[in-house]
């Protein structure tokens, strides 16, 4: 039974809510930008050894360089396209897993659905960042493909008890019994009423997920674990830079702060295109 | 059941943990040696017999690479990571309740929307560069802190292991307390938006009487659960602290035993935190009913 | 009055002087006055992972119980000597196949039993067997049989002649043949007892009272064990180690340089950065396109960008403390267009691409992306491939599967690797195989030296592998810290010199 009522929405919160939207896509956006921008230029050939060694942040060299004399700031913009294809990557394999597998623990029986989610569970109660090691010990080296599927089978638990919830909710509905009993198939169901009604909020989730994909790929790679040179990872660069700390702090400090704006950015994203989606909703999380 | 298909699964992996105990300059008669250590040239029926029958005794075996029984070694590393996660979760408690509930109640004030923003913040951190920032401010510079390291008598010198401990625990609960704090913050909106809580007002409470009486058991129910989620996470998951600051905790021991190949080692572990993940969610789920009641009735349902 | 005045003025003024001249006597006094029952607290990377050098315990192990806690027959000095320690004397036959010792008398072992040459024979025969891992293994292959005639004296018989007999000896530990559990506890003879080992943290050892030569100069060492470098030079900078043992990255010694609370020495270490070929496989198989990648490293730039003054260049696997050492960093000085242009002779006009097995830890990966970036303006791709300790034993080491790679080798003395063409790069120059077999039959040890020479120059001409720098050793303590060894031969680091002094 839902109830339809007018909440006064505010205009301050109003104010609010497009600003979230609108600083999001700020940030995200800049990132993309920069991301797409290094498929075609970077201020510095990023292998390219130009300055001395680890110099402090000037005009030349925004950030500094790193032990090879290689400019930060170009490390950073790469930075930038790795961890946007990580966390695309992940999420996209983690959408693909679990929505396949959430819907289908709605539909099932009740013992395969209990299997099912005791599964998610087991593998939500496990740190994501060790399985992603475990993953990336099997698959032998590491490398870019191995931390995006590594990171989307850990984060595809989460999406899959999402979306079974989800679907459970909307089999319950009327108009789903209706459609049945008008004939439709099940698959016909699935693909025009279902899927388009658990969208928006599983798409708000993966929002979400992206930036917890890109801190668990950071984190996979000060690890040592992540990507490999010269791919520059954010979590790699933090990494090389925490044995210079003392003569260099500045390597610490940009690619955390880039690492940061994107996973912010990401996160007001999705709060803001929850809010819009729905404003009768509380803020509930 | 699980731990046959850890068992099956660790033997998957490439990789050979003899390797750990030989050095360069070893001919084909050491690696064979080596291996005979270890136990890895038995036949996988064999290797699984004996992993079955010492499991059942409760004995997680030696280590292949120091020889040394598993289950010392734990609790070893347990002497550290169980303070640092419970130290962490406290600081993190103290801080995220008061400010997620001030941040609630105030949202139209600038310091309640202040408190959301900074707890966005939080949660967009990676906990590792949290702890290089901690390092290089307080103990690099200001050396205040000892940098990393446990001290090598543990808790024998309680203060020199509290000390080693303030910088990790500060680090684990900025970023635990800023998701928290968010979960804290949802759960005491949803009490102000309640019914009870107008009720309560209605029939003449004071607004901070009414939220302590009836607010904070309800709303406390969600969030005792997040908290054992995140404790439960925290005891594996702060491997990346322990990097950070070179502790010997049980998050390193797994890291090194995958890379090793040291079979025992990565079953020992992961079956005792299995053990502590269960445990932790027994008194989550103890504390949610003994807070509230009507949970008593109903048998293990979980609120979405 | 004045006169009174002026009388206690002097007065006081001889006083005061007085005092201060005493002061600073004691005060200087205090400096040099070394604190005999002070611990040492030394700070390392390298835990052992066991206790026992033949049982894969690694190099942490020869650093804390090298000398310390064990002995041999023979000590490899810092110097790279080599001194009898508990033999005290030797002969050889004129064949140089029966060595003939006679051990220390009056020896005890930390559990008390006495020195027996039954425990000589014991220890080089737990090297020497089956299930030993000790890398040093196949060198006393040579050992036909170890004879004890009397309590006192141990002969030894060779199949063939080996010159580095003494050498390889001081490898071996002396273990009492009656102790059992070697992997967690120990039973030697040296200046040292253990005290704990706290795993993950510590070895902690004291003095044996029982033992046959001089006490230590200290009350005792620490060793604490860190997993990063950071961790380690904070140690020292606040106080809670008094030593670092060799210091890996020289951003932190900036640190300590100008500081007069500390000392920075650096010696000479045996630890080289090597650019293994796997000399088997097209094209590394070819000496030109070898030769061309040595010249087109820029490796003084590299030495600097990971070390800054620190460490030396090498020409060749042979570092400077080693007997037979020439200086051959001339061989294939940097010169990218002789690259480019022994390439084309090669038959590689445009390069061509490889994979580069790298290890996760530092430096190997900042190593390889320099070593990329430098081969790729002469046309070669190198696709860095990031592997783990573990794997690269695996894959590089046991099963040949490479390409080229990486790895620091730390040993000493480790030209006889070059004679091996089963060895994991599989460099097979017959001559050098016939050199340094030979060498070790040599007669006379300037022989040996002649022989080894003249192999490493055929290695060097030959650029079997690149040998891009040498380590450094740098090792750090606060000022008044002294006596300790600053070469770490072998990984070795003897405490029973150094001294704290009191103020």
């Amino acid at each position: 039974m839902t109830v339809f009522t007018e909440p006064q929405v505010d205009p301050a919160r109003r104010t609010r809510r497009s600003l979230t939207l609108g600083i999001g896509l700020l940030l995200v956006g800049l990132h993309l930008a920069v991301a797409l921008l290094t498929l075609i230029w970077t201020p510095y050939d990023p292998a390219g050894m130009a300055g001395g060694r680890l110099e402090a942040p000037s005009w030349t060299h925004w950030a500094g360089t790193d032990r090879l004399g290689r400019d930060l700031f170009t490390q950073i913009m790469i930075g930038s396209r790795i961890a946007l294809i990580v966390g695309a990557g992940a999420v996209a394999i983690a959408a693909a897993i679990g929505v396949t597998l959430g819907v289908l623990a709605a539909f099932a029986t009740r013992y395969l659905d209990d299997a099912l989610t005791a599964t998610f569970d087991i593998l939500i109660a496990f740190p994501t960042l060790l399985l992603a090691m475990l993953v990336v010990a099997a698959t032998g080296n590491a490398s870019l493909l191995s931390a995006i599927l590594a990171l989307g089978i850990a984060i595809s638990a989460i999406v899959a008890r999402l979306a079974r919830i989800l679907a459970k909710r909307v089999l319950a509905m009327d108009y789903i019994t209706a459609a049945r009993t008008a004939g439709s198939s099940w698959p016909s169901i699935v693909f025009r009423h279902l899927l388009p009604n658990i969208w928006p909020t599983l798409s708000v989730n993966f929002a979400l997920q992206f930036g917890l994909a890109v801190i668990a790929e950071a984190s996979l790679s000060y690890l040592g674990l992540g990507a490999p040179p010269p791919n520059a990872s954010w979590g790699r660069l933090l990494q090389e830079a925490q044995g210079t700390v003392y003569t260099a702090p500045f390597g610490a400090v940009a690619p955390g702060i880039a690492l940061v704006s994107l996973v912010i950015g990401m996160n007001l994203l999705a709060d803001g295109l929850r809010d819009v989606g729905d404003p009768t909703r509380r803020r509930t999380r | 059941m699980a731990s046959i298909i850890l068992f099956v699964l660790l033997r998957l992996l490439p990789g050979d943990p003899a390797n750990a105990l030989v050095s360069v300059g070893a001919d084909p008669e050491q690696i064979a040696a080596a291996r005979r250590q270890v136990g890895s040239d038995l036949p996988l029926a064999q290797q699984f017999l004996q992993f079955l029958s010492s499991l059942a005794r409760f004995d997680l075996g030696t280590s292949f690479v120091s020889r040394t029984p598993v289950l010392e070694e734990i609790l070893a590393r347990l002497a550290v990571t169980v303070p640092l996660t419970l130290l962490s979760f406290a600081l993190a408690v103290l801080i995220a309740v008061p400010l997620g509930i001030l941040a609630a109640v105030k949202a139209e004030r600038w310091y309640g929307a202040t408190i959301s923003v900074v707890s966005q913040l939080g949660i967009a951190i990676p906990v590792f560069w949290v702890g290089i920032l901690l390092v290089t401010l307080f103990a690099v510079n200001l050396r205040l802190f000892p940098s990393g390291g446990f001290p090598p008598q543990g808790w024998s010198a309680p203060f020199e292991a509290l000390r080693a401990l303030i910088l990790p625990v500060v680090t684990i609960a900025i970023v635990m307390s800023a998701s928290l704090l968010r979960y804290v913050r949802s759960a005491t909106q949803d009490v102000l938006g309640s019914d009870y809580l107008r009720t309560a007002r209605a029939l003449g409470s004071g607004f901070s009487e009414a939220l302590v009486r009836h607010g904070i058991r309800n709303g406390a129910v969600p969030v005792v659960s997040i908290i054992g989620i995140e404790l439960a996470t925290t005891l594996l998951g702060a491997v990346v602290v322990e990097r950070v600051f070179t502790l010997p905790g049980l998050g390193s021991m797994l890291l090194l035993a995958i890379e090793q190949r040291d079979y025992p080692n990565i079953q020992g572990v992961l079956f005792i935190s299995t053990l502590l993940v269960l445990l932790i969610g027994f008194f989550a789920d103890l504390a949610q009913r003994w807070i509230d009641p009507r949970l008593r009735e109903r048998a293990g349902s979980v609120q979405q | 009055m004045t006169r009174m005045r002026t009388r206690n003025g002097l007065h006081l003024l001889a006083v005061s002087v007085t005092m201060v001249l005493v002061g600073f006597a004691q005060a200087e006094a205090q400096e040099g006055a070394a604190d005999r029952s002070a611990v040492i607290r030394i700070g390392s990377l390298y835990e052992p992972q066991n206790l026992d050098n033949t049982a894969g315990a690694g190099q942490g192990i020869n650093e804390a119980f090298n000398g310390n806690v064990y002995e041999g027959l023979f000590q490899l000095e810092d110097s790279g000597e080599v001194v009898p320690k508990l033999a005290l004397d030797y002969e050889t036959s004129d064949d140089g196949l029966t060595y003939t010792f006679t051990l220390q008398p009056d020896v005890t072992f930390h559990s008390g039993d006495p020195l027996t040459s039954a425990d000589v024979k014991y220890s080089i025969e737990r090297v020497v067997s089956e299930n030993s891992k000790s890398s040093r293994k196949s060198s006393l292959s040579t050992i036909a049989g170890v004879d004890t005639p009397d309590d006192r004296t141990v002969v030894i018989r060779l199949s063939e002649r080996s010159i580095s007999l003494p050498y390889n000896l001081t490898y071996v530990w002396i273990v009492n043949d009656e102790a059992t559990d070697l992997t967690s506890s120990e039973d030697g003879t040296g200046p040292y007892k253990l005290d704990a080992w706290r795993r993950g943290s510590s070895i902690s050892l004291s003095p044996f009272e029982g033992y046959w030569g001089d006490a230590p100069a200290n009350g005792g060492v620490t060793f604490n064990y860190f997993t990063e470098a950071t961790a380690l030079n904070n140690a020292l900078l606040t106080g809670a180690v008094d030593i670092i043992t060799s210091v890996q990255s020289p951003d932190s010694l900036a640190q300590f340089q100008d500081n007069p609370a500390f000392v920075v020495k650096e010696g000479q270490s045996t630890t080289k950065e090597v650019l293994a070929y796997n000399d088997r496989v097209e094209p590394f198989n070819n000496v030109k396109v070898r030769k061309a990648i040595a010249r087109a490293i820029d490796r003084e730039r590299l030495l600097s960008s990971i070390w800054g003054d620190y460490g030396t260049l090498i020409g060749s696997f042979v570092p400077p403390t080693d007997p037979w050492y020439v200086d051959l960093t001339n061989v294939d000085p940097y010169d990218p267009e002789s690259a480019k242009q022994l390439l084309a002779e090669a038959g590689y006009p445009d390069g061509f691409t490889f994979t580069l097995e790298t290890p996760n830890y530092d430096p190997h990966p900042i190593v390889a992306q320099f070593v990329q970036s430098e081969l790729a303006k002469v046309g070669i791709t190198a696709n860095i491939n990031i592997i783990t300790a573990n794997e690269w034993y695996t894959k590089i080491y046991q099963a040949h599967d490479f390409q080229a790679t990486l790895q620091e080798h730390v040993n000493h003395r480790d030209i006889v690797f070059y004679g091996n063409p089963d060895f994991y790069w599989g460099y097979n120059n017959p001559e050098v195989v016939e050199l340094i077999a030979s060498s070790e039959a040599s007669a006379t040890e300037a022989e040996q030296v002649e022989k080894l020479k003249e192999a490493n120059r055929i290695i060097a001409e030959d650029a079997a592998s690149g040998w891009l720098y040498l380590y450094p050793q740098i090792v750090v303590s606060s000022a008044g810290v002294s006596g300790y060894p600053v070469n770490g031969l072998n990984s070795q680091f003897f405490a029973y010199d150094i001294t704290k002094s009191a103020g």
